[in-house]
């Protein structure tokens, strides 16, 4: 308003005579005064009604600029600089202004300075007001495709404290890292003795595994006794050597470890805490299938249990990741936002149907081998409450960049870990959503690409519903 | 905005209490009671498996008994030992009989050689 009284009196010692020039016109609502890129002919004031000034692109991406009412005037930038319109003004509301032609305009400003150093004046703080606001939107941009290791560090730490806290409370804890700080008491026998008191039948072999592994190869003749299930199958094991003859003097060789779990130390230790005088292990706990004489079976795929909710929705990423093919859709805001609350629904659902039972989980980890066993239990306390804390901040919109890229990291392990377990045929379940007996196979592979899709879409162009930086943003901004 | 800042927790609220009820698995009551293997294992011995209705339960075979927690998921028993094992028992005849997987693993109509089949029997009998 303060303009407008300006522009009424000019400099108080010099008052524009404003009806001395123009002439009156009446708009209606909705009608468009000025054009954006047309060439100027008018100034108007505003008498009566609201006005909005606005910029558009070539594709219709309207910024709307500010609003005017009476006392306003506006179409000076293009009549002082002689270029096209620079933006367009339209009426909000049935309007009244004064135009006034640019010959008009130019005579009112040779006839009084005072005007003219207003506009002058005006047109300069539109012009820093306006790289504000430029500047404003870029920082803003800026900050919200920046990613620092805070970022990770943040999600990373909150899932490791989140894990260790909730292990301490939860009935089915498990220790941190498995048989850490104990010393092995078990003697070890290198594969030449072993293999001499295989074929003298001076020993009982026992197999330490899970039935799957144990059925699909193992040492000729070896019993085999999971050492998971050792409390409930002991006293028929128990039996068994019992019938065995000569047995009684027999010492027991235990096998089955891995690179992810000794089952065969912790199976001798269980053993001999039953009061068996003689166990023993394999010095080189791995080498017995290139030594002894095996029995194979032919690899049966592990049955598969319903998946329930969580199945259908893993095969959305496969179908969005097809509309990631058309180049429009693929740059679309609004896939990184389904993609953002799909992902997350998925990742949560795997999380819940794991943090409660991590034993169970620890045991799908040593399943595939790639874990040392320093570990696996680390792995399998924090695996799940990262799924859980990523998901949370993809679904919220907080640093969901750097959700989307620890996401994407997930992804391609499960991804290794399926194709490496399918590649050596391993007897195993996935693991990936809770203790169900999901199959690994290849479309469980492609399950993952298409989620890993979805991840690399969401750091490229996520933008909209996002609550971090530079605030809520719900969609494209009105500068 | 601020409506957004109300309905986003709100929905996500919804989210987790429908993921967490979806996964408490379906009433244990029907299987909730006492059985006792079929035949006998390891010698004379038979196993009793106690179910009881708060989700804890006992294995007891010659005179050891071990404890693990169980819940029902799409009709099938999921028995988890502390040691992170798992033995599915797939319920038939009303749960009358339950047929317990001891391979770790779930087989379609349970592998003869590492299956225990339980019956029913009366509390204390």
């Amino acid at each position: 308003m303060a303009e407008a009284k300006a522009l009424k009196t000019g400099k108080e010692a010099e008052p524009l005579k404003l009806e001395a020039v123009g002439r009156e016109i009446t708009v209606a609502a909705k009608a468009r005064i000025v054009q954006q890129g047309e060439a100027p002919e008018y100034f108007y004031v505003v008498r009566k009604g609201r006005l909005q000034v606005f910029r558009e692109t070539a594709d219709a991406i309207r910024t709307n600029l500010t609003e005017l009412g009476p006392g306003a005037y506006f179409g000076e930038v293009a009549l002082v600089t002689g270029q096209p319109r620079t933006a367009s003004v339209e009426a909000l509301e049935e309007s009244v202004l004064v135009q006034i032609s640019k010959e008009e305009f130019d005579w009112v400003l040779d006839n009084n300075p005072g005007l003219a150093r207003h506009i002058i004046q005006q047109l300069s703080q539109w012009l820093v007001a306006g790289d504000r606001r430029v500047e404003a939107e870029v920082v803003h941009q800026v900050k919200l495709r920046q990613i620092s290791w805070f970022d990770y560090v943040l999600m990373v730490g909150l899932s490791i404290v989140l894990a260790l806290v909730f292990n301490l409370y939860n009935d089915s804890g498990i220790p941190l890292i498995r048989g850490w700080g104990e010393k092995n008491t078990v003697p070890e026998i290198s594969l030449n003795q072993a293999l001499d008191m295989y074929r003298k039948h001076e020993a009982i072999f026992v197999d330490a595994r899970k039935s799957a592994f144990y059925n699909q190869e193992h040492i000729k003749g070896a019993m085999n006794l999971p050492e998971v299930l050792f409390d409930l199958m002991y006293p028929m094991f128990q039996f068994t050597v019992a019938q065995t003859e000569g047995a009684k003097d027999k010492p027991l060789i235990v096998y089955g470890g891995s690179y992810s779990r000794r089952f065969d130390l912790e199976m001798a230790n269980l053993l001999k805490n039953k009061g068996f005088p003689h166990v023993m292990v394999l010095r080189d706990y791995n080498g017995w299938e290139k030594v002894f004489p095996l029995e194979k079976k032919e690899a049966i795929e592990a049955a598969s249990l319903p998946l329930g909710f969580a199945g259908y929705l893993e095969w959305l990423p496969l179908s969005i990741f097809l509309l990631i093919l058309i180049p429009p859709i693929r740059r679309s805001p609004y896939l990184s936002v389904a993609g953002r609350v799909l992902l997350g629904a998925i990742f949560i659902s795997f999380a819940l149907s794991k943090i409660m039972r991590p034993a169970v989980f620890a045991l799908n980890v040593v399943d595939y081998g790639m874990m040392p066993a320093w570990g696996v239990n680390l792995w399998a306390l924090t695996l799940p409450w990262a799924e859980l804390v990523v998901a949370l901040f993809l679904i919220l919109g907080i640093r969901t960049r750097a959700a989307a890229t620890l996401i994407g990291v997930m992804n391609i392990i499960f991804i290794v870990g399926l194709v490496d377990a399918i590649l050596h045929h391993l007897p195993i379940n996935c693991g990936c959503v809770g203790e169900v007996g999901e199959p690994v196979n290849w479309w469980k592979v492609l399950k993952n690409t298409g989620m890993l899709a979805m991840t690399i879409q969401i750091f490229l162009y996520d933008r909209f519903l996002v609550l971090d930086r530079g605030g809520f943003i719900l969609r494209d901004r009105k500068i | 905005m601020k409506k957004y800042f109300i309905k986003l927790p709100a929905v996500f609220g919804l989210l987790m209490v429908w993921l967490i009820l979806g996964g408490c698995g379906e009433s244990r009551t029907p299987f909730a009671g006492t059985y006792q293997s079929m035949e006998p294992v390891a010698g004379k011995n038979y196993i009793d498996l106690d179910l009881k209705d708060d989700g804890k339960g006992t294995w007891t075979l010659a005179g050891k008994t071990v404890e693990f927690t169980w819940v029902v998921n799409d009709n099938k028993i999921w028995i988890y030992t502390k040691s992170g094992a798992i033995l599915i028992v797939t319920p038939s005849q009303d749960g009358k009989i339950l047929s317990a997987d001891m391979s770790g693993d779930w087989h379609p109509g349970c592998p003869p050689g590492s299956c225990v089949v339980f019956k029913r029997v009366p509390k204390g009998g």
